[in-house]
């Protein structure tokens, strides 16, 4: 489990994260959203002991991020995916994994077979000799990405793992992270991309240099927005509009061609009492959704909140 | 300290290291232009026109000629050994280990005595320090002195004073020394500054610290990196220096002179710590900056204490003994110590990675 009280980084006179305080159980996947130096990127510096808190407390497991004698410990326990891969260009992508499998105290036989099984799966056994300076960003990537898992890490902190990768890629490395959430692995991804965090998070939390919201990305939705169900009616009377308004359970309505958009508070119960009005005005149903908002309608909502 | 982990680093290093062919390339060829082919360039035409010897010349000689076939001097059986004799006049007598001033000294045999302001006539004489004295009619052999003075003399010394190779080659071994001193304390700004920030240029540095790998055991694995090339081309350098030197030498002296035990110890001892403390100080301003080519410049400021000792040997305040030599690599080895404990203390991963300045 990470547990988060109050972590605080300042650059000086700059304040990168403030207060930032979140719990993040085993096998979760945590999503770290935010703009540009909001402070994602620290966070998870802090969180592998690479920078230390100004302020606050984080426990990894029962390690605690700052206290020097816990440092190898945590360091061990995880695997980063910094910003940019950061491989060594002059070696192959064999030499690039088994180095760091050493730095992790994986045995010999293992990091052999887990190498070779690795590379196989991303294609790469072929070129496991040729410079990885000469790939592709996306292969870079996924060679990193391999870096970071090579000792089986129980912590895996990603930093925009997808940034790089076609959508082919992508797919295969969001399946994989649901993969290790499968084997109990707890997983902090920092993100600029909504759809995949509302894929594949199990919590986010919204940053800007301080925790703007936490939670469910659906329920977040929820909590920020009212709930619009959309009624495909076969004709509008001009007047409708006007005359569904006065219904107590609705607060607002539009129109989108054919569609009627209404927001209620408690669609299950709204939702009949709708219908049965529409079918008095002499008018039918013909399909009833409900309109949801993607994180990032939740997303550029709640920056644009937390910016005032 | 896990010496398991820094092997791994110096490992990784070096691996990375054999791809940068022209890096070798200039890692090799620096000691090999700079300790042996500039040397030999350069002192081979001094060491090979130099006499091996030069026939007697003392200053204030006037003649030097042949004993007379007739001068046959007659010898008593009076002996003169441990003496110091002054104003006398000597004459068929064998002296021994005297010293004598102001005499006149006819138809003796002197053999290990020092002789000043005096004359001697007809005489043999054998090891011995001559000095202001007239020589008239004898012979000597093994003789040294000055303002000797043979104004009627026939007379032929067999000693030679030291050859004028002897003098010379000290001072070529010295300088040619200092060379592969002054070396692996200057290979490693090539190697060593990149160590760090290169790393951090590359942005490789940040997935490097995030593994179990401590403070000490990284930079023990980046120094071991820079000093095993700089040093193991040095000692190339030396070999084929050494062998070339003597294969000049040995035709003109007769036996190997080189490698004598100065440049042994110089080689073992002052030479890996001199490396060393370029290393460190080379890795330590690596870690504290984020410009390659400021940690170079800054980088060769470290071969400082190297010029120094050059310098003092160069300009004959500091004599190169085994002693100087093992006060000296006492002295770096201290330095070494000192500087890795020092980059040790001052290593700051969160400054490595969060300042670009």
């Amino acid at each position: 489990m990470i547990i988060c009280d109050c972590l605080t980084k300042s650059f000086g006179a700059i304040t990168a994260i403030k207060d930032f305080s979140v719990e993040i159980p085993d096998g979760c996947i945590f999503g770290l959203l935010g703009p540009n130096g909001a402070g994602k990127t620290t966070t998870m510096r802090m969180l592998s002991c690479l920078i230390q808190p100004t302020a606050g407390k984080a426990l990894i497991d029962t390690y605690e991020i700052g206290k020097k004698e816990d440092a190898q410990k945590i360091r061990g326990m995880i695997g980063l995916l910094p910003e940019v891969p950061g491989l060594y260009e002059t070696l192959g992508a064999y030499k690039n994994l088994d180095y760091y499998a050493q730095f992790y105290g994986v045995p010999k036989q293992k990091r052999e077979q887990s190498i070779k099984e690795t590379l196989m799966s991303l294609d790469l056994w072929d070129r496991r000799t040729e410079p990885v300076g000469g790939f592709s960003k996306g292969m870079k990537q996924k060679i990193a990405i391999a870096r970071a898992l090579i000792h089986d890490p129980k912590y895996i902190f990603l930093d925009e793992p997808t940034a790089s990768l076609d959508p082919a890629a992508s797919k295969m490395v969001r399946e994989y992270i649901l993969e290790l959430k499968a084997q109990g692995d707890t997983i902090f991804l920092n993100t600029h991309n909504l759809s995949e965090a509302e894929r594949i998070c199990d919590t986010v939390a919204l940053v800007k240099n301080r925790v703007v919201k936490v939670g469910n990305p659906k329920e977040l939705a929820r909590g920020l927005f009212a709930r619009t169900v959309s009624f495909t009616l076969d004709k509008i009377p001009p007047t409708i509009l006007h005359d569904i308004s006065s219904l107590e359970v609705v607060s607002q309505a539009r129109l989108n061609d054919r569609q009627l958009l209404v927001n209620v508070r408690r669609p299950e119960e709204d939702n009949p009492l709708i219908i049965s009005w529409l079918m008095n005005q002499g008018v039918s149903v013909q399909f009833v959704t409900e309109e949801e908002h993607s994180l990032e309608d939740v997303y550029l909502k709640l920056l644009e909140e937390g910016g005032r | 300290m896990r010496w398991r982990n820094a092997w791994i680093v110096m490992r990784k290093d070096l691996d990375e290291f054999k791809k940068q062919k022209l890096v070798i390339g200039s890692i090799i060829a620096m000691p090999i232009v700079l300790g042996v082919i500039m040397p030999l360039a350069l002192f081979v035409p001094l060491i090979t026109t130099t006499p091996v010897t030069t026939s007697w010349d003392v200053p204030g000689l006037l003649e030097i000629g042949t004993l007379p076939e007739n001068a046959n001097p007659p010898w008593t059986n009076q002996s003169l050994t441990n003496l110091s004799l002054s104003s006398a006049v000597i004459q068929h007598t064998v002296l021994t280990n005297v010293r004598l001033s102001n005499c006149i000294i006819f138809a003796c045999a002197i053999k290990n005595s020092t002789i000043s302001n005096s004359t001697i006539r007809e005489s043999n004489l054998t090891r011995s320090f001559l000095s202001n004295t007239t020589l008239i009619h004898s012979e000597g052999t093994g003789l040294d002195g000055r303002f000797i003075l043979a104004v009627q003399s026939n007379l032929a010394f067999t000693k030679t004073k030291p050859s004028e190779l002897a003098l010379v080659l000290p001072m070529i071994f010295n300088l040619i020394l200092m060379i592969f001193i002054v070396v692996p304390a200057t290979l490693p700004t090539i190697i060593a500054t990149y160590s760090i920030v290169g790393e951090k240029n590359n942005r490789s540095l940040e997935p490097l610290l995030a593994t179990p790998t401590t403070d000490g055991e990284l930079l023990a694995g980046k120094i071991f990196s820079s000093f095993i090339p700089s040093m193991g081309s040095t000692l190339l350098a030396f070999v084929l220096g050494v062998v070339l030197l003597d294969f000049v030498l040995i035709p003109r002296v007769g036996y190997p002179l080189l490698p004598n035990l100065i440049w042994i110890l110089a080689i073992l001892l002052i030479a890996p710590t001199a490396c060393l403390m370029s290393v460190l100080a080379c890795v330590l301003v690596s870690s504290k900056v984020s410009d390659v080519r400021a940690a170079q410049q800054l980088g060769g400021f470290v071969v400082m204490p190297v010029v120094v000792l050059m310098l003092g040997v160069l300009s004959g305040l500091l004599l190169l003994s085994p002693l100087t030599v093992i006060v000296f690599a006492g002295l770096y080895g201290s330095i070494d110590l000192g500087l890795f404990y020092f980059a040790r203390a001052i290593f700051n991963r969160e400054s490595i990675l969060t300042k670009w300045t």
